[in-house]
């Protein structure tokens, strides 16, 4: 039996130790940190936080954006330290960057709590809804030193979304069926800010409240909530005529929906109106030429 | 290399031999590991230190702060997985058997999913909440599991199997649920934990992991000459005067217990437990003295290499390890199969 004890005794020890060893080890955290106007190494963890920081002027203090960053095109050319969901860590701090901006999704908080264990300074943003942006922005412009044109650019975007809404003015009776995913059906809900963007150039979401921010939906639901039109997104490796062909068909045995019958589907470009960023006016504008297009005739 | 597959035959030096092989190959993959990843790093630069030191030296940093870190965490979850792996399948006398057989996967991914799903904002000990309720639920499903299976009587041993089977998909059903009622950011939190989540650690917690994982293999091994006459047929066993019930409730608890802490450590990692075992009894014998050793060590290896290939194939970006253990272990066995089965008879 003695062998047990021999076992418990030395596991006991090692614990100990371990406990000894990380008391004496004092957490040091590092002095360097930097204030906002010094800030000069920064790394995006999400497309729309490129666009920001290019939108603020922060071309050359950009020093990591994910794969996916490809808008404006000088993005692409910047070094890449993994993509939004699964991030590399040690091309991070290769980057030696004095400020780390990540999204407040699961995933990225958690990198963000990693990187501030070792010593690195981290900004995260919730960018949910429309408000959620232009705090961001406000945020992010605070972190860097740039809040004089963080404010600029959030007075343009306001700007720019109040044109759009005069234009459109306030008739809100057009039905929006907003199309994530076709096979299975999901739709965006009403807690979504494409919602947003919707009620902005005038449309209402043909789906009403849900559990889900993009609800998986049945055909039963298609034909009920009628909508007048219907929107689907293409990502950028497809090939939007196609596409629309390819939802033209899907959507013909939906055939007593006022949006099939009037021939009212459209398919357009997902990084303006997916990603929450300064382009959001452009994504609007978008949208609004697929509602109203008679306003845009002229 | 001779192949003694006659447990009779393995002496003390033979198995310090081997096993000191094994520790061998196992610090050669660690430190040639240690030099691959995405970011290229150099021996001299990690240990030299420029006399202005206000800058940081990020080959350091990146080598002690995470690198370092994540080939131990994944040296010592191949370790559990793979010992864990070798008990579950003595004990359930079925080649079958992984660590996940009896329901620790689901009980762990349902734990994790509640843990993401509550949006929980604490640490216990350093650990996440995900790290706490895979624990916990790990440790909950495969206790359920033994009390069904124990209750089912004599053959009990097809009661556990049948148990596990049922709670797996059970708690599949209730993850399923969950995961469709949940906003879809917090499903992909959940799902690349589902697929191994390897991070750097804490020095803590990579020390008191090592220590329970340590821990419980030496007890594994402390009772190997007993799982030899387990794995004769539990009748023979008791017929020699071994108390069979204590034996296996013992064993079951350990393998449980270190399985459990892997799967909080790193998420589920899938493979390991089946292949590392199986390659080891076909190469070197179905005896559990070498058996635990061995599998320790190259278990760790094999942990360690596929890491390194999931830290680095995609770069910029990272695999989940899952899916290299699967993709790296499942031709490797086969080949293994292949080539020693005819050779070999274990477990009839």
């Amino acid at each position: 039996m003695s062998k047990w004890l021999w076992l418990l005794l030395m596991i006991m020890a090692w614990m100990g130790l371990g406990l000894t060893i990380s008391n004496s080890q004092h957490k040091q955290i590092k002095g360097n940190q930097v204030s906002p106007n010094q800030i000069s190494r920064i790394v995006s963890m999400a497309p729309n936080l490129t666009e920001i920081l290019f939108a603020l002027g922060l071309d050359n203090e950009i020093v990591g954006v994910t794969v996916s960053s490809d808008y404006p095109p000088t993005a692409k050319e910047k070094r890449k330290i993994g993509n939004f969901w699964q991030p590399n860590i040690e091309a991070i701090m290769a980057t030696r960057p004095d400020l780390v901006i990540t999204l407040g999704f699961d995933q990225q908080i958690n990198l963000a709590h990693r990187l501030k264990r070792i010593g690195y300074t981290c900004l995260t943003v919730r960018i949910e809804k429309i408000k959620d942006l232009f705090e961001a922005i406000d945020a992010i412009g605070t972190a860097v030193g740039k809040q004089q044109k963080a404010h600029q650019l959030i007075s343009d975007i306001r700007a720019k979304l109040d044109n759009l809404r005069a234009l459109v003015g306030r008739d809100k009776t057009l039905k929006v069926l907003w199309v994530v995913q076709r096979e299975p059906l999901r739709v965006a809900g009403r807690d979504t800010f494409i919602n947003e963007l919707i009620e902005i150039v005038g449309g209402v979401n043909a789906i009403g409240p849900t559990i889900h921010k993009y609800p998986p939906i049945g055909a039963e639901q298609v034909i009920a909530c009628r909508p007048d039109v219907i929107i689907e997104t293409s990502e950028q490796h497809q090939n939007p005529p196609a596409q629309l062909r390819q939802a033209m068909q899907y959507w013909g045995r939906f055939d007593n929906v006022p949006a099939v019958t009037n021939k009212r589907i459209y398919v357009i470009p997902a990084d303006v109106v997916s990603r929450l960023g300064p382009r959001l006016s452009l994504g609007a504008e978008t949208v609004a030429r697929c509602l109203r297009p008679e306003l845009f005739e002229k | 290399m001779k192949n003694e597959t006659m447990k009779g035959l393995l002496t003390p030096g033979i198995l310090a031999r081997r096993t000191a092989l094994a520790a061998a190959v196992l610090v050669a993959v660690m430190f040639v590991c240690s030099f691959i990843g995405s970011e290229r790093i150099s021996l001299k630069a990690v240990f030299y230190t420029a006399p202005d030191s206000t800058t940081v030296n990020p080959d350091h940093e990146i080598f002690v702060r995470v690198r370092l870190p994540r080939i131990i965490l994944a040296a010592i979850v191949g370790a559990a997985l793979a010992c864990s792996g070798v008990t579950f399948q003595a004990l359930l006398r079925n080649p079958l058997a992984d660590p996940y057989i009896l329901g620790i996967s689901s009980g762990a991914a349902l734990g994790a999913t509640i843990a993401v799903l509550g949006g929980f904002d604490w640490t216990l000990w350093g650990r996440s909440p995900i790290a706490v309720f895979a624990f916990a639920g790990g440790l909950a499903a495969v206790w359920l599991v033994w009390s069904i299976g124990r209750m089912t009587g004599k053959f009990y041993i097809t009661g556990l199997l049948l148990a596990g089977v049922v709670v797996n998909a059970f708690f599949s059903a209730i993850i399923m649920f969950l995961t469709s009622i949940a906003k879809s950011q917090q499903v992909h939190a959940t799902i690349f934990w589902l697929m191994g989540n390897m991070v750097e650690e804490d020095f803590l917690v990579l020390w008191i992991g090592t220590g329970c994982i340590a821990g419980g293999i030496t007890a594994l091994f402390l009772i190997s000459p007993q799982l030899n006459v387990l794995s004769l047929g539990e009748d023979d066993a008791r017929s020699i005067g071994l108390n069979t019930t204590g034996i296996q409730t013992f064993a079951f608890t350990i393998a449980a217990f270190i399985t459990a802490v892997a799967v909080s450590l790193s998420g589920l990692i899938g493979f390991v437990g089946l292949i590392v075992p199986h390659a080891i009894r076909l190469i070197f014998g179905p005896d559990h003295r070498q058996l635990f050793p061995l599998c320790a060590i190259i278990g760790a290896a094999f942990l360690v290499g596929a890491d390194t290939v999931a830290r680095t194939v995609v770069a910029p970006a990272q695999l989940p390890v899952g899916i290299v253990t699967a993709i790296v272990g499942g031709p490797f066995f086969l080949v293994l199969l292949i080539k020693y089965s005819r050779k070999v008879h274990w477990y009839k």
